[in-house]
């Protein structure tokens, strides 16, 4: 899949791991957008509609469940898929994020920056939005 | 009242929360232990009076009932306490592995970045840079997270060894500040003393320790308050202590959360919102470390103006 007009949204808090991130899928051609806190994610996903979203879950200002939430109540950013990407791994939070509408949940510690790529190219090819 | 007494009585309901199955589940057993009491106390009752006076028999079957009742409440006590630990322990796991994994998972993908097979074109230096820093400071990150956790460890196992001497807490303050200057350079650190006489003036504590609790309470001022506000530490004598405090311009501290502030693992919720890494331990540790140097530890706080912390330690004469 052709993945240069792609555009992803990346809500994490680490600065380190946006720059890493950042840096990786713009290499493969991806449009990325970056925010550091739950809120500003928000403002972002409205304005630009991007293809897909990375959330992590423990953010300031707005959680990423919160973020989660909004994103789904409101009709222009609810058939976004949305990969919840976070080192908590308890069943509770699984659940929860998977009932909130995440459309995959990963454990970043598990994952490379490759095998992050691969795994959202997947993600992108596999997404049919709801009508 | 009357829900928790309903709450106790729901046995499946008790033994959900240790997680345990139902035959290693306190309540449960408490209960299939006073139905052996019953049983054991009837036939005793049975067999006494066919074979004693009815007065010794009543005496047999209230010292039996005695002491299974006092073996069974320790049993069951015993089983709650192994129970109880064990969920502590396995909540501990989970706090420590997933504080520990963020900053794991950070330096996989900087080391990731950094690996020439996946850059597009060389990084340039500057860049590099920015992710060994990066590295460093998650490196930094793990081996603080540790060392705190090995001191709440100590701290429960009551294996602290104290090596207490007279020191200055003002000479103490006086290279915390630098540091701290130097590490959050965004906040105006001011040491005040308010007579020569306290820059003279000594304690007598674990000097090693009383540097760690200086440095949870200015790493937590630095943390919950805001780029440019002022944090001022202050030595005062009160009667026969010298009083150390410092005060922020940060969030404060909610009233609703102050009173559990001290707890292990416990974080206010602003303090979850502003500030997404901390480890809730820092203030458990500070009081522990501060208690078992015979000090008094407390605080001051008001959301959205500010907290002040302090502690106090007897004065050397």
């Amino acid at each position: 899949m052709d993945t240069k007009n792609k555009r992803i949204l990346f809500i994490e808090d680490e600065e380190a791991l946006r720059g890493a991130f950042g840096e990786t899928f713009q290499r493969d051609g991806y449009t990325v957008f970056e925010a550091s806190d739950g809120e500003d994610g928000m403002l972002i996903a409205k304005k630009e509609l991007p293809d897909l979203i990375l959330l992590d879950l423990i953010l300031p200002k707005k959680s990423g469940f919160e973020v989660l939430k909004e994103l789904r109540k409101n009709p222009d950013t609810k058939h976004i898929p949305v990969v919840v990407l976070t080192n908590l791994e308890g069943s509770e939070d699984v659940e929860r994020a998977l009932a909130y509408g995440a459309t995959t949940y990963l454990v970043k510690a598990n994952y490379s920056l490759d095998d992050l790529v691969a795994k959202i190219k997947s993600v992108l090819e596999h997404h049919s939005p709801a009508l | 009242m009357y829900m928790r007494i309903l709450d106790s009585l729901n046995i499946k309901k008790q033994c959900a929360q240790y997680r345990v199955g139902l035959w290693q589940c306190p309540q449960f057993l408490f209960l299939i232990m006073g139905m052996i009491i019953i049983v054991a106390i009837a036939a005793t009752n049975t067999l006494a009076n066919r074979y004693v006076a009815p007065e010794i028999a009543a005496l047999i079957v209230l010292a039996l009932a005695g002491v299974l009742f006092v073996i069974g409440h320790m049993i069951v006590s015993a089983f709650d306490r192994v129970a109880r630990s064990a969920r502590s322990k396995s909540e501990f796991i989970s706090i420590i592995s997933h504080h520990l994994r963020a900053p794991l998972s950070a330096i996989k993908w900087q080391i990731d970045v950094l690996l020439p097979q996946n850059q597009s074109g060389r990084l340039q230096a500057s860049e590099s840079a920015k992710y060994l820093n990066a590295i460093r400071e998650n490196n930094e990150r793990m081996i603080f997270a540790v060392n705190d956790l090995l001191d709440v460890n100590r701290i429960e196992d009551n294996d602290i060894v104290l090596c207490p001497s007279a020191f200055s807490l003002v000479e103490l303050s006086r290279g915390a500040v630098i540091k701290f200057s130097q590490l959050y350079p965004s906040r105006s650190f001011s040491l005040h003393i308010e007579s020569e006489d306290i820059t003279t003036m000594q304690v007598y504590a674990d000097e090693e320790h009383i540097r760690r609790v200086i440095q949870h309470l200015m790493d937590n001022a630095a943390c919950y308050s805001s780029e440019g506000s002022s944090i001022m530490v202050r030595i005062v004598p009160e009667e026969a202590f010298a009083k150390w405090s410092v005060a922020d311009e940060g969030i404060g501290i909610p009233p609703q959360d102050q009173p559990r502030i001290f707890e292990k693992f416990f974080r206010a919720q602003n303090a979850a919102r502003h500030q997404t890494g901390g480890l809730g331990i820092g203030l458990f540790v500070a009081k522990s470390l501060v208690k078992l140097s015979r000090g008094k530890i407390g605080f001051s706080s008001a959301p959205g103006k500010g907290s002040t912390f302090w502690f106090a330690l007897p004065i050397v004469k």
